[in-house]
């Protein structure tokens, strides 16, 4: 998706470097940047995206490679006891990154759409977009 | 603004094969712009004011489809969300099963790193998925007892 804004970068020149227009620091710009919250929403919306496409991958291969159907592994979850409070912590940690993913992805959405991409606006919604998230994410745990 | 137009002459740069446009002095942070989801592809859904040369329509066209067909598909998968909690059944699993695919498929593309292999994983998963609705309780059923512990 394109960005219409182009964020400053605070760079650290040193007087000695000559670089040619091809030379490039690896992961320099992790260094170079100062840090903002779209740009941590904005790398937090792909690590989510990598970390739930692999949730699902995993889901996907293990009902065709496991044995056994998915009723005995509830049964297998339910025999070992675990404390209420593991098990809500668990599904809390499931269902963070898919809410996360969710509502950045309306942001996302939103943008395309043309709207809400002033700067101070890129701020708000990523206030909004965390504080949903957590809400939505407890909410979701207590079922 | 500025940044906008030289975003847009950028892209007609890179398509028109008018490197010119490229190759000035301005700084193009290629790793930034990379990172931000920024790069000035040949895909880009929104509107464009700038005239392209007839012989590249046909891949900005192509790249124009795929990219809004990607926000299609997220549309869709983010009204199966409720609609699956609300109306779980069958359909609805194998909906999912495909939305979610899809929709994982392509956002991985969007990471140029994870491309190797991704069409087989990608086939993989929906195999899986397809595979778990069919034979064992379905996807929309396998959440709610997830969910019952």
């Amino acid at each position: 998706m394109l960005f219409l804004w182009e964020p400053q970068p605070k760079k650290r020149w040193i007087s000695s470097e000559i670089r040619t227009q091809a030379q490039t620091i690896p992961f320099e710009h992790i260094t170079i940047y100062s840090w903002s919250l779209p740009m941590v929403m904005s790398i937090c919306h792909r690590g989510t995206g990598i970390a739930l496409s692999a949730g699902v991958s995993l889901f996907g291969t293990s009902a065709l490679l496991l044995p056994g159907n998915f009723a005995s592994y509830m049964e297998l979850m339910t025999s070992l006891r675990l404390r209420p409070a593991l098990i809500h912590a668990a599904k809390f940690a499931l269902v963070f990154p898919l809410m996360y993913h969710t509502w950045n992805g309306i942001c996302h959405l939103i943008w395309e759409l043309g709207k809400g991409m002033k700067i101070p606006q890129l701020y708000q919604s990523g206030v909004v977009v965390l504080v949903l998230t957590v809400l939505s994410s407890i909410g979701l745990a207590a079922m | 603004m500025i940044a906008v137009l030289w975003r847009l002459s950028a892209l007609c740069g890179a398509q028109g094969g008018r490197a010119l446009l490229l190759r000035t002095s301005v700084v193009r942070p290629a790793h930034i712009s990379a990172f931000l989801q920024d790069q000035p592809t040949p895909e880009w859904c929104g509107v464009q004011h700038i005239h392209l040369s007839p012989s590249h329509h046909s891949g900005s066209k192509a790249a124009s489809l795929h990219c809004t067909s990607e926000r299609v598909v997220s549309v869709l998968l983010l009204g199966l969300l409720p609609a699956t909690y609300l109306n779980p059944c069958s359909a609805m699993d194998y909906s999912l099963a495909a939305t979610l695919t899809l929709h994982g498929h392509w956002g991985l593309g969007q990471v140029k790193s994870a491309k190797a292999g991704l069409l087989g994983l990608s086939a993989l998963t929906f195999a899986g998925l397809y595979y778990f609705n069919y034979h064992d309780v379905g996807i929309c059923k396998a959440v709610a007892m997830l969910w019952k512990l």
